[in-house]
């Protein structure tokens, strides 16, 4: 569809650049035409203007010589020869004018005829002349008489009239002619441009849809690419916050665990500087975790207590409200969820020794749930390290 | 300006964490693992705020403070330690002492929101000095 279009396009086009060409070669031939035309009409104005000078010529020379055969007078002599040479350089221009053109033909041979006319006449004044220098006014005037003069002289008349008459019908009819192919020009250019403008308003009419469908789509495609925008913003701006919201979490994390650590290293602390000697135990009296200062004085390594039972290390004495199933003390009171102050043990150590010492024992408790218990001991006064 | 804060404390990972935070929030943080290093800065460059524990190495927190309060006694102290458990015992002696207490084992959140609500927006150290 759209390739047809542009074809059909492309054709106009193309039509349309064909009708100004025409018009233009049109154009251009028409100019050309008025120029020769123009030409031809200042040479046949010139023709005629030439034929008139030299019946004028004749006339004139005929004047003149009339009055030199009255006087005699060398200088009227001057005068009707003057006359009729310029009468002859008149024709000759004629007779040049008239080599070229459409209608030479027809013009040489009037012209040839006028000149034949012209010679008669003047071969004529030229035996008048010379009657009159050898006879005087009578024998020239006898010669005039005798010679049909008036007939040679009418028949000049009749011809130049005849060929300015031709020449100017000629003009009329050119002038004519030009009118005609002038409107014809116009009617030609009119009509092209005319044609043109209607190709275009078809072409333009024919564009329309697809200029339509053109605007639409570029404005689908400017709100695709807003939409676009707006959710790769919205998107940049989502990731921006979770990127934040991230590093926050990391933070976070890294300052919990410094603190974490801190507070464990502070704890640890705190309790490897105790000097009694500190048991976490479990709720079976099995060793959890103990203090350097029980490996410090029993010589035990905590890989070697740790899960191990209390006896290994400290022997209890029996707790004497308790019952024949419950002997061991610390058992008991973690039951019963109470502590047990400065009681007496014996602390074994590794080496098989032992030595007095004095105990207390307070409940672990996690969540009000006793799960353990944690249990100090205390060398007594005086006793020393016993490895 | 950025208003300016002072930490103080000899572990060096907390100073890097509260220094990041802090300058990403848009404060302007100087650090200090020594007293003298500290009390330098005090004199220079007063922060309008100071973070500290009074565990420190070649030193003591409580006297510490009292240093900071005779040499720029407008300026708050948070101490921030993970020595002391007791809340009651915190109320009662410590923080008589300073501006504010938290123990080191609070999130970072509350931390930064406590050091906010004692200096407020970190653009206008002009206004708050």
């Amino acid at each position: 569809m759209k390739e047809k279009l542009e074809q059909r396009v492309i054709g106009f086009f193309a039509v349309m650049v064909v009708i100004l060409a025409f018009i233009a070669s049109s154009a251009v031939t028409t100019i050309q035409r008025t120029v020769k035309s123009s030409d031809w009409v200042n040479k046949t104005h010139d023709f005629i203007i030439q034929v008139n000078d030299v019946l004028s010529c004749l006339h004139a020379g005929d004047a003149a010589l009339r009055t030199y055969l009255l006087t005699g007078d060398p200088r009227d002599q001057g005068a009707y020869r003057s006359a009729y040479g310029e009468m002859v350089d008149h024709l000759s221009v004629a007779k040049a004018l008239t080599r070229h053109g459409e209608e030479k033909d027809l013009q040489n041979s009037e012209v040839l005829e006028l000149e034949g006319l012209i010679k008669e006449r003047i071969d004529f004044t030229g035996s008048v002349v010379q009657s009159r220098a050898q006879g005087g006014l009578d024998a020239a005037r006898q010669l005039m008489t005798a010679h049909p003069d008036v007939e040679g002289m009418g028949k000049i008349q009749r011809l130049a009239r005849n060929i300015t008459e031709q020449e100017n019908n000629l003009l009329k009819q050119r002038d004519q002619e030009a009118r005609l192919e002038a409107q014809a020009t116009r009617t030609k250019l009119y009509t092209g441009v005319g044609a043109n403008f209607v190709l275009l308003v078809l072409v333009v009419w024919l564009m329309r849809d697809d200029l339509a469908a053109r605007r639409r789509a570029t404005r689908a495609l400017e709100e695709a690419n807003a939409q676009l925008e707006a959710k790769v913003q919205e998107r940049t701006a989502d990731l921006v916050k979770a990127n934040q919201s991230l590093k926050q979490e990391n933070l976070e994390r890294r300052w919990s665990s410094q603190a974490l650590d801190h507070q464990l290293r502070y704890s640890q602390l705190i309790i490897n500087s105790i000097y009694e000697l500190v048991f976490v135990v479990s709720r079976a009296l099995n060793i959890s975790r103990i203090n350097p200062a029980v490996s410090h004085q029993t010589n035990w390594e905590p890989q070697e207590l740790v899960a191990q039972s209390l006896d290994r290390v400290l022997s209890l004495g029996a707790e004497p409200s308790a019952g024949a199933s419950q002997q061991n003390p610390i058992v008991f009171a973690m039951h019963e969820g109470r502590e047990i102050q400065d009681q007496d043990a014996v602390l074994l150590t590794k080496s098989g020794r032992t030595a007095p010492v004095r105990y207390s024992m307070v409940p672990l408790r996690d969540h009000d749930k006793v799960v353990g218990a944690v249990i100090t001991v205390r060398l007594q006064n005086g006793s020393r390290k016993p490895a | 300006m950025k208003k300016h804060i002072l930490s103080v404390d000899d572990e060096p990972d907390i100073r890097e964490l509260l220094q990041e935070v802090l300058t990403i929030k848009g404060y302007r943080v100087s650090t200090a693992a020594e007293p003298e290093q500290a009390k330098k800065i005090v004199k220079e460059d007063p922060p309008q705020l100071i973070i500290m524990d009074f565990q420190i190495e070649e030193g003591d927190g409580f006297v510490l403070i009292d240093e900071f309060k005779r040499m720029a006694p407008n300026t708050p102290i948070l101490l921030l330690t993970g020595a002391v458990f007791d809340r009651q015992v915190v109320r009662d002696t410590i923080q008589k002492k300073v501006a504010s207490y938290l123990d080191k084992t609070a999130s970072l959140n509350t931390i930064v929101s406590e050091i906010e609500r004692l200096v407020g927006d970190p653009g206008d150290a002009a206004a708050a000095s």
